[in-house]
């Protein structure tokens, strides 16, 4: 082979491969503006709150004892709900929450990896032994969503969901203990 | 052509350099973009939404502050009693697993067999068979009767009478005895629904399979008993006694959930189905 040819040769090579370089350049730039972007304008993160608790005995955590899960609203506004996620259910399976105001969800598992998403909201979290999963929200539409398990957990997996019922702030009423309840339909 | 071969490897290196400078900091920028994005620019943009100050923000991004609130919450109500005490640490899993089925036998001679029978056979339609039930399950059940967790005038004031050590004896004696074979007169082709109700569920109810935990090796909560061969009686009692709220000791109201939604029908069939003796 001349120089010449080896020379032509070579661009021929340098030409494609920074064809390609630029196509896959194109693709991953792509996706990670899609992640800041979301991130940015609609607050998807991972959750970053590190809290520990013994998953065995959850039943006699004062917090997340039967009592006291579901909806409650503190004598400072604060709502937030309790949730435990356990084969093959979670407790309690119909959520209430108010529109337009900031939701604090905090959700434990006592036996094995679990997770939840609800429907057309920023909320997906996995839910892990050992650790509270907690998540900040606000709810803007009323109505009844949907929130499924999405980690497989088992044999009864597929029959895993819970309803989050929307209400408005005048349908929203706190009992004397700061409890709320589902809606009757 | 043997020219192209014998090219002074100088001549290589110094044709790569620019190659080899770009890529690295091609990877070195791309490593600092992340940082940058993931550790500053996001956080301190999601912390402003939350409250945060951009300092607090970039420590918990990286992990040297804990997220909010870090405190383990208060509860605001006043506790109640918990629905069981058992908690399964694994001393209790420990001492389940080195309990002397022997010792437990004689135990169990002397206190249980009157009602229970002397292999686990009950005689009496409300009192439940215990032979080849698991272990952990007649341990839980013991020890909630003991607390009070359960309530049951006559097995509270037995259960009472036993030290840990003792239940687990008891349970593991019990545990290793063979069930009955299936009995040919009980055994009646099931219904398809109820079928579908032990296999799949009911999605739509959020009924998961019983199979789901009450099978062996299924892989659900460890003290889930045996149903197979139980009596329809006490198992239509059991049920119904969850469905009310009056039996409650089930951890995060596992079966009063579920029992709840069951017609009697399905009640009644779903009984039938386990005496049969089928899994
Ligand atoms: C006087 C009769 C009687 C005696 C004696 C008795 N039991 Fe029972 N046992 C019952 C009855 C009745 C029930 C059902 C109670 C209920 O509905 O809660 C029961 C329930 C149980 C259960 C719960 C079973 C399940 O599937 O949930 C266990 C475990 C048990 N007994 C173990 C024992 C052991 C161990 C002994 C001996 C130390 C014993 N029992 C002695 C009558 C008796
Ligand atoms: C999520 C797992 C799970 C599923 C699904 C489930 N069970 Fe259970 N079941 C349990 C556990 C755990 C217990 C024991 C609760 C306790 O500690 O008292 C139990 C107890 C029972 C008992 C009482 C048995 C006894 O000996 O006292 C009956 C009866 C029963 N289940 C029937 C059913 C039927 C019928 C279905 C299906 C429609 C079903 N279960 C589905 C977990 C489950
Ligand atoms: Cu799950």
């Amino acid at each position: 082979m001349t120089e010449i040819h080896q020379e032509l040769h070579e661009r021929r090579i340098l030409g494609t491969e920074l064809l390609w370089a630029f196509g896959v350049g194109v693709l991953i730039a792509a996706i990670l503006s899609m992640i800041v972007f979301t991130a940015l304008s609609i607050g998807v993160n991972p959750p970053s709150n590190v809290e520990r608790l013994d998953p065995k005995a959850l039943h006699l955590s004062g917090e997340f004892a039967e009592d006291n899960l579901g909806t409650s609203v503190g004598s400072d506004g604060r709502v937030v709900v309790r949730v435990i996620a356990t084969q093959f259910a979670f407790l309690p399976r119909c959520i209430p929450v108010p529109v337009g105001r900031p939701v604090t969800l905090r959700f434990v598992a006592p036996d094995v990896l679990h997770g939840l998403l609800i429907s057309g909201t920023n909320v997906n979290t996995m839910v892990v032994p050992g650790y509270v999963a907690q998540v900040h929200t606000e709810f803007t539409r009323t109505g009844d969503l949907l929130m499924p398990c999405h980690e497989y957990c088992g044999l009864g997996h597929s029959e895993m969901w819970a309803t989050v019922q929307v209400l408005p702030e005048n349908q929203f009423q706190p009992d004397s203990n700061g409890r709320v309840s589902c809606a009757q339909r | 052509m043997s020219d192209s071969h014998e090219t002074p490897s100088i001549d290589r290196r110094l044709l790569d350099q620019p190659w080899r400078f770009w890529s690295t900091v091609a990877v070195a920028g791309t490593l600092l973009g992340g940082i940058i994005l993931g550790a500053l620019i996001i956080p301190v943009v999601q912390g402003r939404s939350a409250g945060l100050d951009a300092y607090t923000a970039i420590c918990r991004a990286l992990g040297i502050l804990p997220g909010s609130p870090a405190q383990p919450q208060p509860s605001d109500r006043v506790q109640r009693t918990p629905v069981s005490q058992v908690v399964w640490t694994s001393e209790l899993l420990h001492i389940l697993a080195r309990a002397d089925p022997a010792r437990g036998r004689t135990k169990a001679l002397e206190s249980c067999a009157a009602c229970h029978g002397e292999t686990g056979i009950a005689v009496a339609p409300d009192v439940p068979h215990l032979a080849g039930q698991s272990g952990p399950a007649i341990y839980k059940q013991l020890s909630d009767y003991r607390t009070g967790s359960r309530a049951h005038d006559l097995m509270a004031g037995i259960a009472r009478a036993l030290d840990e050590t003792a239940l687990a004896d008891i349970a593991a004696y019990y545990a290793g005895r063979p069930m009955r074979n299936p009995n040919p007169a009980t055994l009646a082709p099931a219904p398809a629904e109820i079928i579908t109700l032990v296999e799949l569920g009911d999605p739509r109810r959020g009924i998961p399979p019983c199979a789901s935990c009450h099978r062996a090796g299924s892989g659900g909560p460890i003290e889930t008993p045996v149903l197979a061969e139980q009596r329809d009686e006490y198992f239509i009692q059991q049920i119904n006694l969850y469905a009310s709220g009056q039996r409650r000791n089930d951890l995060y109201a596992r079966m009063r959930t579920i029992a709840a939604q069951l017609t009697p029908s399905e009640i009644a069939g779903l009984a039938a189905y386990y005496r049969a003796g089928f899994r």
